[in-house]
């Protein structure tokens, strides 16, 4: 079992190191020269050769590629993740700011998407076939349809616009959070629903769901005892990807309601063709997603005995 | 004819209806619009939707219906040109692993594995960020962002078909390597990726609306449903109907794709059977039959 552990992680440091070294290259690899936008920056239209030169050579720009990703990557293992060429400013402060923004959106979003979807899914199941059933699937298939920034400006509208409650933007208050998680939170709520619902019909046609019957249980009791544990595997997968998923959200939702989290730092430091802030969001959202199927599997090993022998043996 | 026909029935038409609307209503856009989209009416600025305007005009004095109907239009181009070219390089990149087999398809399925591992719209807007915002930059991340998929998909095929005693056959008696792709393993590529690409391409309809909502799309004055929404945020309290229908129009659009995607999961897609296989393998019934026959009367 440790054993195992120890490979899984071994397999996602290899997949953070690797993929982060394709984002680097491909973004050092753009057209466009670092060394003299920093020098442009620093000294304005009198910037000369000599100059850009110079800080080419302070950046390390002329080592190879290999070389450069190295101590790059060796800076940012220890939190520096170079300065940025807009501002200037070092973008390890810009992350220090933008980070708990963006992590209590996904935080929130993620406990919306969970109860959401598993109340929805095994009350679709309780219902079996009756009107809350019938009701739940259309309901579950717009929201999964319906595209972020659409749902954030819909929400804008009611609560916002028409009813006043809710603040639009910024993040003043606890009130002001509700929107934005919202907003992230309602595809993955309404495709784990799904996956509750239908994993929980399969589950039920099987003999130790029969067996709960015969012992005298209601459905509902053989759902929760029986069903609901077993589902735990399929839930666990989906939910770790829509969780990377909803990076994708945090951008759209940020950028909706002037959040100053990591999605929106992202789309500036793209707006402005900024090389060095993009590796350093790229690598951080690599981190995020490797680590998040990391952890889910190792979860779905401790909870299934079938997948831990299965992968032992 | 009649087996095109016959196949054609068994199609799910129900589902694929609004997908057929759609591309209808895209087109035969500038039949459909009653104003030229881009066409400015400064004395009829903010109208609300009326016999003149079916959906009220914009903040410019533009034609939304107009607008809304051509955005279709612009959807259905950018999302067939990123699907076809994705669908080649993932086709492409994906069969030759799967055929070499070997060390390359390992290194090959790392690379993809790699690529799969972050979100596809991450990449997307990363390669948009080195190349500066723009509809064939969007198209190029795009294709770049949504290969990786496919190609993995067209390994899995192509390495449990090779395997097959009828390739090696096929091989014993001198085909090429060509010949064998072309022949016998891109069929069975194909009927699978197609059938899979179908049903993404709502969620690349929901790509490009996003990138073009975030202005590093599709470029205004071209009517997009994401940058018209974006423009319309602006008249959110005024005017909500600038949002509500390219909103809708695209919510419709991406629900109708995941219906059919939702069909695909639940139920057994539907292959065209081609003749020759049918006769095919009626025969070797029937040889099957005749020789059980023959053993009998032996017996």
């Amino acid at each position: 079992m440790k054993k195992l552990i120890a490979r899984r992680m071994i397999f996602a440091i290899a997949m953070v190191i690797a993929a982060s070294a394709l984002a680097f290259a491909v973004v050092a690899a753009a057209p466009g020269n670092v060394a003299a936008l920093i020098a442009e920056r620093i000294a304005g239209p009198s910037a000369t050769a000599e100059l850009v030169r110079q800080i080419a050579d302070d950046l390390g720009l002329n080592d190879p590629l290999p070389l450069r990703y190295l101590s790059w990557l060796n800076n940012a293992a220890t939190g520096d993740f170079g300065s940025s060429l807009r501002s200037g400013k070092p973008i390890s402060e810009e992350f220090a700011q933008r980070l708990p923004v963006t992590a209590t959106l996904i935080v929130c979003g993620g406990i919306i998407a969970l109860v959401m979807s598993l109340s929805f899914g095994v009350l679709g199941a309780i219902d079996n076939g009756g009107i809350v059933d019938r009701l739940l699937r259309p309901v579950a298939l717009v929201s999964a349809s319906a595209p972020n920034f659409f749902v954030a400006a819909i929400l804008v509208l009611i609560f916002s616009v028409s009813l006043g409650w809710l603040p639009a933007f910024g993040t003043g208050s606890i009130g002001s959070w509700i929107m934005p998680s919202l907003s992230v939170a309602l595809f993955p709520g309404a495709v784990l629903s799904r996956v509750v619902r239908i994993n929980l019909q399969d589950t039920m046609s099987r003999p130790f769901a029969t067996t709960g019957f015969s012992k005298g249980f209601s459905r509902p009791a053989v759902l929760l005892r029986e069903a609901l544990p077993n589902i735990a595997v399929p839930f666990l997968t989906t939910f770790g990807a829509q969780l990377t998923l909803m990076i994708i959200g945090a951008i759209i939702v940020e950028t909706v309601f002037a959040l100053n989290g990591i999605g929106s730092f992202f789309i500036e430091v793209i707006r402005f063709r900024d090389f060095i802030g993009m590796q350093a969001v790229l690598l951080l959202f690599i981190a995020f997603s490797v680590s998040v199927n990391l952890v889910v599997d190792i979860l779905c090993m401790f909870i299934d005995p079938q997948l831990r022998r299965r992968t032992n043996a | 004819m009649l087996n095109v026909l016959r196949w054609a029935g068994r199609l799910p038409w129900r589902i694929l209806a609004p997908i057929v609307l759609f591309i209808l209503v895209a087109l035969f856009a500038p039949l459909i619009a009653p104003y030229k989209p881009g066409v400015q009416d400064y004395s009829a600025l903010l109208l609300p939707p009326g016999p003149a305007h079916w959906f009220g005009t914009d903040y410019l004095g533009r034609d939304l219906f107009s607008r809304v109907v051509m955005g279709a239009r612009v959807s259905l181009v950018a999302m067939s040109t990123v699907l076809a070219s994705a669908l080649f390089i993932g086709v492409v990149v994906g069969s030759f692993a799967g055929y070499v087999g070997g060390r390359i398809e390992l290194v090959m399925i790392s690379f993809i594995d790699v690529v799969l591992c972050v979100p596809s719209l991450i990449i997307a807007l990363a390669f948009i960020g080195i190349f500066g915002a723009g509809y064939w930059t969007m198209v190029g991340a795009l294709t770049m962002a949504w290969w990786a998929n496919y190609a993995r998909m067209s390994r899995a095929v192509v390495a449990s078909e090779i395997g097959q005693p009828y390739i090696e056959a096929a091989r014993v008696m001198g085909a090429s390597h060509l010949w064998i792709y072309v022949k016998h393993l891109l069929p069975h590529v194909l009927s699978l990726v197609v059938v899979y690409a179908s049903a993404d391409a709502g969620a690349l309809v929901l790509a490009i609306a996003t990138l073009s909502f975030l202005s590093l799309g599709v470029q205004p004055p071209i009517p997009e449903w994401g940058q018209m929404l974006v423009d319309g945020m602006s008249y959110l309290e005024e005017s909500p109907r600038l949002v509500i229908v390219p909103g809708i129009a695209l919510t419709l659009v991406v629900i109708s794709f995941n219906l059919l995607g939702e069909h695909f999961a639940l139920k057994k897609v539907p292959k065209p059977l081609p003749r020759r296989r049918l006769t095919r393998l009626m025969e070797a019934r029937r040889t099957e039959e005749e020789m059980l026959s023959r053993q009998e009367t032996i017996g």
